[in-house]
């Protein structure tokens, strides 16, 4: 049996190079896989986490029923996403993120 | 108790509703491709006015979720005199193709605020925020033919699926803390004992996951550090959003604080640890987003992003109220969100009605709007007024509430007696730059070639009942305190 710890550790691993991604990378598409990768380390912890809260072998169901609701809001986003990001790709030729600079003070 | 047993359907009849009119615009876009899409303008808000109307007068007045249902409504109608933009934006020309969708999402992201305003779960207020945002996305980038609002959409989609992942990842740290995904006070008393056993471990995990749940809240009113997609979003994204964006969505930011921060009520006395900490936080935000958003709305010649680092300043003043956490917060918070979605739904009219004649979003298109149109000039001043927050307006009485907020909780926690000066300076930078829109218009030629704005019904209606009732409601708490 794998302990909990290990599951929040993987957890913990996923959701950093998540966000270090989206901070530090500047091509859009790489830091859309980096988005996905923090919603993943939240599901991978709601998943441990309704097995450790649960008694008797049963899980909390609850925890399992947001991570469903995670995936497919997940889903919804990327659609959206690589949406606006092929508009992008036809005004500017370019989905670099340092073309982003029409907008600024 | 189960997430299913905790809610009964009849809560959420207003949103079923919304979603339901929402599925039929979108149906008769694909079936009736003849019907104009003014009318869909105009179905879209109405369906927004009554959904309010009967959330005011049920049984549990919802004082919030009405402010954005008809915020919703409101920025649905500034979609209606704006067709002819809408047009050259999505499809080029004044081909009306495609722009359907343009009416019909806001309606969706309001059932959105409206299930949020019942929500007593995380599941509940995850599901519900994730609604409006992901509608919202799509809105920002819906100008596809304009260079700004496809920046906009992108910025906002990054941003705002960033501030989702904390905020998730938040929630179920949370989960895994209590057991339960209840926001409830005593989930939230036994949870900073350390649960059941007494761990400090469990009680430190459980404050850094309700930190991750306030930066995702922070992130949606636009409070500093999670502010920095607001001028960009705002400035770029069509009038008729970002107006939904400024208030529809910012109240239902302030929703989630409210879910948020309501059960640790019982921490916010004078002694607790607990309290002191998350009081302190709430201060430094606070004082922080004050002085970021005036600080950078005073050199900004775009008027819509100007509005988007004053709606950043009005989030501060309204996060002040949270340092008193007690019943009447959430009615205090709705007085405030009242003032400030009145004169700003109708500045962003004015925006629109300007934009279309004149072509421009600049400050600078306002010159002369004085002489040329005195009365709705004289409209909009009121407007620009109430959000400066000139006495006789209701953006005066607000900000006196927020001051004397601060005030009591100084009386409880006087480490944080920094806060008062911060705010004075802050409301005086306001004048400032509020007022150089009624300077532009009062003290400035207008450009050569801008004649007399010709002022659509529907603007016009907007804005004298705005400004009517940013008067009415300034002056008549004064009127029955003296008679």
């Amino acid at each position: 049996m794998i302990p909990l710890a290990h599951y929040l550790i993987l957890s913990g691993i996923l959701f950093s190079i998540g966000l270090a991604g989206v901070l530090i990378r500047k091509n859009i598409i790489v830091v859309f896989m980096c988005l996905e990768m923090m919603l993943t380390a939240a599901n991978v912890a709601l998943v441990a986490f309704s097995r450790a809260q649960g008694t008797a072998g049963v899980p909390v169901y609850d925890a399992q029923v947001l991570s469903l609701f995670i995936t497919g809001i997940a889903a919804a986003e990327v659609a959206i996403g690589l949406a606006l990001i092929v508009a992008m790709f036809r005004a500017r030729r370019t989905v670099e993120s340092t073309a982003l600079n029409s907008l600024k003070d | 108790m189960n997430i299913v047993s905790t809610y009964t359907w009849c809560q959420f009849a207003p949103a079923f509703a919304l979603v339901g009119l929402a599925a039929l615009l979108i149906l008769a876009d694909a079936l009736l491709p003849k019907l104009p899409k003014r009318a869909f303008a105009f179905i879209g808000a109405m369906g927004c006015f009554v959904a309010s109307y009967f959330l005011y007068t049920g049984s549990q007045p919802n004082f919030l979720g009405c402010i954005a249902a008809v915020a919703t409504g409101l920025s649905i109608l500034l979609a209606f005199d704006y067709t002819k933009i809408c047009c050259e934006s999505i499809a080029g020309g004044s081909n009306e193709e495609g722009t359907g969708e343009f009416y019909a999402l806001p309606l969706v992201a309001c059932a959105g605020i409206l299930s949020l305003t019942q929500a007593r779960d995380l599941v509940m207020l995850f599901v519900s925020l994730e609604v409006i945002t992901l509608s919202s996305y799509v809105l920002a980038g819906y100008f596809r033919r304009n260079q700004g609002s496809i920046e906009a959409g992108i910025k906002y989609l990054v941003l705002g699926a960033m501030s989702t992942g904390i905020l998730v990842y938040g929630t179920a740290w949370y989960f895994g803390m209590v057991g339960t995904f209840n926001l409830g006070h005593e989930v939230v008393f036994t949870a900073i004992k350390g649960g059941v056993a007494a761990s400090p471990t469990l009680a430190v995990g459980f404050l850094v996951a309700t930190a991750m749940l306030f930066a995702g809240a922070f992130f949606k009113i636009g409070a500093a550090p999670m502010h920095v997609w607001i001028p960009d979003v705002y400035q770029g994204a069509p009038t008729p959003t970002t107006a939904f964006l400024a208030v529809a969505s910012k109240t239902a930011g302030f929703i989630v604080l409210c879910a948020l921060v309501l059960p640790f009520a019982p921490f916010c006395v004078p002694g607790s640890m607990i309290g002191k900490l998350l009081i302190w936080c709430f201060a430094l935000v606070a004082g922080v987003t004050l002085i970021i958003g005036n600080m950078g709305a005073i050199r900004q010649t775009n008027i819509k992003r100007l509005l988007g680092y004053s709606s950043v300043a009005q989030a501060g003043f309204i996060m002040v109220f949270f340092l008193n956490v007690n019943s009447i917060l959430v009615d205090l918070v709705g007085q405030y969100l009242l003032a400030y979605a009145l004169a700003t739904l109708a500045a962003f009219y004015a925006v629109a009605m300007v934009r279309t004649q004149r072509g421009s979003e600049e400050i600078a298109a306002f010159r002369g709007l004085g002489k040329s149109n005195p009365r709705t000039a004289f409209l909009i001043t009121v407007c620009f007024a109430s959000l400066a927050g000139v006495p006789l307006t209701m953006g005066f009485m607000v900000k006196m509430y927020s001051f004397v907020a601060a005030i009591t909780a100084m009386g409880n926690w006087a480490g944080i007696c920094w806060l008062l000066p911060v705010m004075v300076i802050t409301a005086a930078m306001g004048f400032y730059y509020y007022f150089k829109v009624i300077r532009a218009m009062y003290w400035e030629k207008a450009e050569p070639g801008h004649k007399a704005l010709q002022v659509p019904v529907c603007t016009g209606i907007v804005l004298t009942l705005c400004a009517l009732a940013l008067i009415y409601l300034g002056t008549m708490p004064l009127l029955v305190s003296m008679g």
